[in-house]
């Protein structure tokens, strides 16, 4: 039961990580195609579309983020070797990890959309750069939400 | 590539479209050479150069070369072919009628300086192909539509009632590609082109005083509005129309009729009205980041960019009167 445990933690830590990285490559690959177009016709709005490009990103790392904090509540990382978990403590490990693997996700895929769309407004707006990115930057607050979530979940389990 | 390229790219494209300054601008050139001028710092002063500023095929180049750009990164072809449809059924009609001509004892009938070279099929072989009466590889159901032509000369030797055949095919065509593509604002745009050149018919005969039980035959069928509810048009006083059609989106364009009391005032209005409907009904697209429908709007804002060129230096070129101009300019993009 304590190997359970253990892999119930572990599993949940890969899917935080791999579901919200998938998201972002998703979500930047959309807002690249989008930058990309925009690019063939003016590439002096590469510095903007960047910008734009990068913003769904950032649900990868808030995954990378809650994997990194589940390894070091394992005590996985720092070789002082693993603590011991029943499969209790294991599924509620898991179940912290699931906003931030949903929720960045999806949200990623969504904000690589807004991205895109923002880059086609600066295509013929580039004074409204700010506002382009305030849209897409709606879409992350959920994210933040959901990783936000996420840590308090994980702060409130006792393991060892 | 994807839609979200193509419609970003197309959104870049869009910076480079000539205003309404701009052509108020040409319109207000005192002769041809500023004109020129004028048109020598946009695009279309390259091909201006390589056809010795000879304005008419400058345009038509521009127009091309945006197809063939577009081409290169547009997922489905066949949005390009819908836009480019109409330029072989044109083509077809040339070739067809310089034969008619040609039979009839004019050597000098045929008129290859009206082939289009926007059409999808390359000029040179529909040529060919419609003089030895071999259609075996041509599309749209041309195979089949040409030979009904030659059937329908050679009964009636009516010019007209051929081109109206041909228009027959080109529609049915143009909505069989739109319906196979399976993108409704594309088939919904198609049926509104097929009801406005309906529309265009009736304002066309009610003109002519045309008898609305022998009207049918100049009607389309496959636009939102059936074809015989078109012909009865011409059985109502033309005022009533706009109020007959009014369930219609394009009954709206009808205003622009009721404005004008002479037909031939409304005519001239009207086509304008409908070419920006057609423009306008695609116009939705414009707020999706990824709408296939995208690039047949930016094919219509081109080519209404490019009708408004050949409006504003035939009008400068031809020193008519600078209003009337203005007046037959396009408001779109």
């Amino acid at each position: 039961m304590e190997l359970l445990g253990l892999s119930l933690a572990l599993f949940g830590a890969a899917l935080a990580a791999a579901l919200s990285g998938i998201g972002s490559a998703m979500g930047i690959g959309i807002a690249g195609g989008s930058a990309a177009g925009v690019m063939t016709e003016d590439p002096n709005k590469f510095g903007s579309c960047l910008i734009l490009q990068a913003l769904p990103g950032t649900q990868g790392i808030y995954g990378l983020l809650i994997a990194f904090f589940v390894l070091n509540k394992l005590g996985l990382l720092g070789g002082a070797g693993a603590v011991a978990l029943n499969w209790n403590q294991g599924l509620q490990i898991f179940a912290s990890c699931l906003p931030i693997a949903i929720v960045g996700w999806i949200s990623a895929i969504w904000q690589g959309r807004t991205s895109a769309a923002s880059i086609q407004m600066i295509s013929k707006k580039p004074e409204a750069m700010g506002k382009a990115i305030i849209l897409p930057a709606m879409v992350e607050t959920y994210a933040v939400l959901a990783l936000l979530t996420s840590i308090l979940m994980l702060m409130g389990v006792q393991v060892g | 590539m994807s839609y979200v390229y193509t419609v970003a790219r197309l959104r870049g494209m869009e910076n480079n479209l000539l205003d309404a300054g701009f052509f108020s601008r040409l319109m207000d050139s005192p002769g041809i050479e500023e004109a020129l001028r004028a048109l020598g710092e946009t695009s279309y002063s390259q091909w201006l150069s390589q056809s010795n500023n000879n304005f008419d095929k400058a345009i038509d180049a521009e127009m091309l070369a945006t197809c063939e750009e577009l081409a290169q990164f547009v997922p489905d072809r066949e949005l390009l072919t819908i836009f480019r449809m109409p330029y072989d059924f044109h083509n077809v009609k040339v070739l067809l009628k310089g034969l008619f001509k040609v039979r009839g004892g004019d050597s000098e009938g045929r008129r290859y300086d009206l082939l289009s070279k926007l059409g999808t099929i390359n000029t040179d072989e529909l040529t060919e192909a419609v003089e030895t009466e071999e259609y075996g590889f041509l599309p749209y159901g041309l195979t089949d539509l040409i030979p009904q032509c030659w059937t329908l000369w050679d009964q009636t030797k009516n010019a007209q009632a051929v081109e109206l055949i041909i228009d027959h095919g080109m529609f049915k065509a143009m909505l069989k590609v739109a319906e196979d593509l399976n993108i409704p604002d594309v088939i919904n745009w198609v049926k509104f082109k097929i009801d406005a050149e309906n529309l265009r018919s009736a304002i066309r005969l009610a003109r002519m005083k045309y008898d609305a039980n022998k009207a049918l035959t100049f009607f389309h069928d496959g636009g939102n509005i059936r074809a015989d509810d078109m012909a009865k048009l011409l059985n109502e006083p033309q005022e009533t129309w706009s109020r007959i059609l009014s369930h219609t989106d394009i009954g709206k364009v009808l205003s622009a009729l009721n404005e004008a009391g002479d037909l031939k005032i409304a005519l001239s209005e009207v086509t304008k009205s409908l070419d920006e409907y057609l423009v306008k009904v695609l116009e939705s697209a414009k707020y999706s980041m990824d709408a296939p429908a995208n690039v047949l709007l930016y094919l219509l804002t081109k080519e209404a960019e490019t009708r408004n060129m050949r409006v504003a230096l035939v009008c400068v070129a031809g020193g008519l009167d600078r209003e009337f101009g203005r007046r037959l300019l396009s408001h779109v993009g």
